[in-house]
């Protein structure tokens, strides 16, 4: 799974969350980065945040999606209905706020990348 | 006097009242620049809390899910001491989440980027969903709870994120200056004025109470009856400013009926549906 995020202090506490579940995660701080690390291996799972140094996560989903990149979930700091209504207007399968509470985290990661209904 | 004279005496005054207009004219040229400034910095002190309440949130959900994933043994089982602690950390990070949220709400009111977003939904869900949240709480501190909720009350069409968001922070003030063993009540209504139906909310409690010269002053933005550090009661003093906020967006009204010592009882209304 690919996960966009301009923070390594965020970027940190994910990847040791998901990889103490069996996750392969790959980090990207940028949309650049995310397009090219997502273009070369395309991930099951790309979790985005929306506001990245060089623009709005959402852009991603169009050309990594075209890039074989399958599910995308939004990661955002709002919790706000149109913040919401423009990820999933946008093609995110859900959007979550920070922080997502670890073990709800990992159980909807099971869900979209297993199709593994345990949310814990 | 002769007419000759009579003229040059007007002309005079006329020059002298010239004299005043411009003088009126460059205090209020000077006003208007002086206003100017004032709301340049305020629009600055605006964006900066937006700005640094943003930034605060990453470090701490950095902190909380750290401690989520110690509290719930993804790396491995804690000892109950050591469990304890991490809880500490979760809450402290949790409470604090809440409190830069909450300036970063006030930034948006304050720079009018709020908007409503209604959808038709059901006050008694909210109100349960509200209650449920606050169970916790309300048992730490022995606090009863008494839901009273108009039966024939209709779905309304309003921001039910804003909305619960108001009806949460009443609540949580009710239970933050009600000692123990006292009294926090929820009503709901419907009432009409002139001609439009309204919902009306009541959050009351046999707490602290407020004096009525301070019923203006709880709505001001970063007001708190007590301001001083060794306050009992900490907060960023701007819920009940957000929750007027949140209410007027609704076209509503917000108010407190309270005598310190005897409780309070505070009110709001909303238009069942937004106004055509």
């Amino acid at each position: 799974m690919l996960l966009v995020e301009d923070s390594a202090l965020v970027t940190d506490a994910l990847r040791i969350l998901l990889e103490a579940s069996n996750r392969r995660v790959s980090v990207a701080a940028s949309i650049a980065d995310a397009l090219t690390v997502g273009g070369t291996d395309p991930a099951a799972l790309v979790l985005v945040d929306l506001t990245l140094p060089d623009g709005d996560g959402l852009a991603l989903i169009e050309p990594l999606r075209a890039a074989g990149c399958r599910t995308f979930v939004a990661l955002t700091g709002h919790d706000d209905a149109s913040t919401a209504a423009r990820c999933r207007a946008a093609g995110c399968a859900d959007v979550l706020v920070k922080p997502v509470p670890a073990r709800e985290l990992i159980g909807k990661v099971a869900q979209w990348v297993d199709g593994v209904n345990d949310v814990a | 006097m002769s007419r000759l004279e009579h003229a040059a005496e007007r002309m005079s005054s006329l020059e002298a009242s010239d004299g005043r207009v411009v003088a009126v004219e460059a205090q209020l040229k000077q006003a208007l620049i002086e206003i100017a400034e004032l709301r340049a910095r305020d629009g600055l002190k605006t964006q900066f809390l937006a700005n640094i309440s943003h930034d605060l949130r990453t470090p701490l959900t950095a902190v909380i899910t750290h401690a989520e994933i110690l509290r719930d043994g993804i790396l491995g089982d804690l000892t109950p001491r050591q469990m304890e602690s991490v809880r500490g950390i979760i809450s402290g990070g949790r409470q604090l989440l809440n409190q830069v949220g909450e300036i970063l709400t006030y930034a948006r009111g304050a720079a009018n980027q709020l908007t409503l977003v209604p959808t038709g939904f059901s006050v008694r869900d909210v109100l349960e969903q509200v209650s449920t949240l606050n169970e916790p709480l309300l048992k730490k501190k022995k606090l009863s709870l008494d839901v009273e909720i108009d039966p024939g009350l209709p779905p309304i069409i309003a921001d039910r994120e804003k909305i619960t968001h108001v009806i949460a922070n009443l609540i949580g003030n009710a239970i933050d200056f009600t000692p123990a063993h006292g009294r926090v009540w929820l009503r709901t209504a419907r009432v009409t004025d002139k001609g439009v139906t309204l919902l009306l909310v009541e959050v009351g409690d046999t707490g602290v109470g407020i004096a009525p010269e301070h019923h203006d002053l709880i709505f001001r933005e970063f007001a708190q009856v007590d301001s001083t550090a060794s306050r009992p009661h900490h907060g960023t003093g701007l819920g009940l400013t957000i929750a007027r906020r949140l209410v007027e967006l609704h076209g509503g009204k917000i108010w407190v009926e309270s005598e310190l010592g005897t409780g309070s009882r505070f009110f709001f209304t909303i238009p069942v549906e937004p106004p055509a």
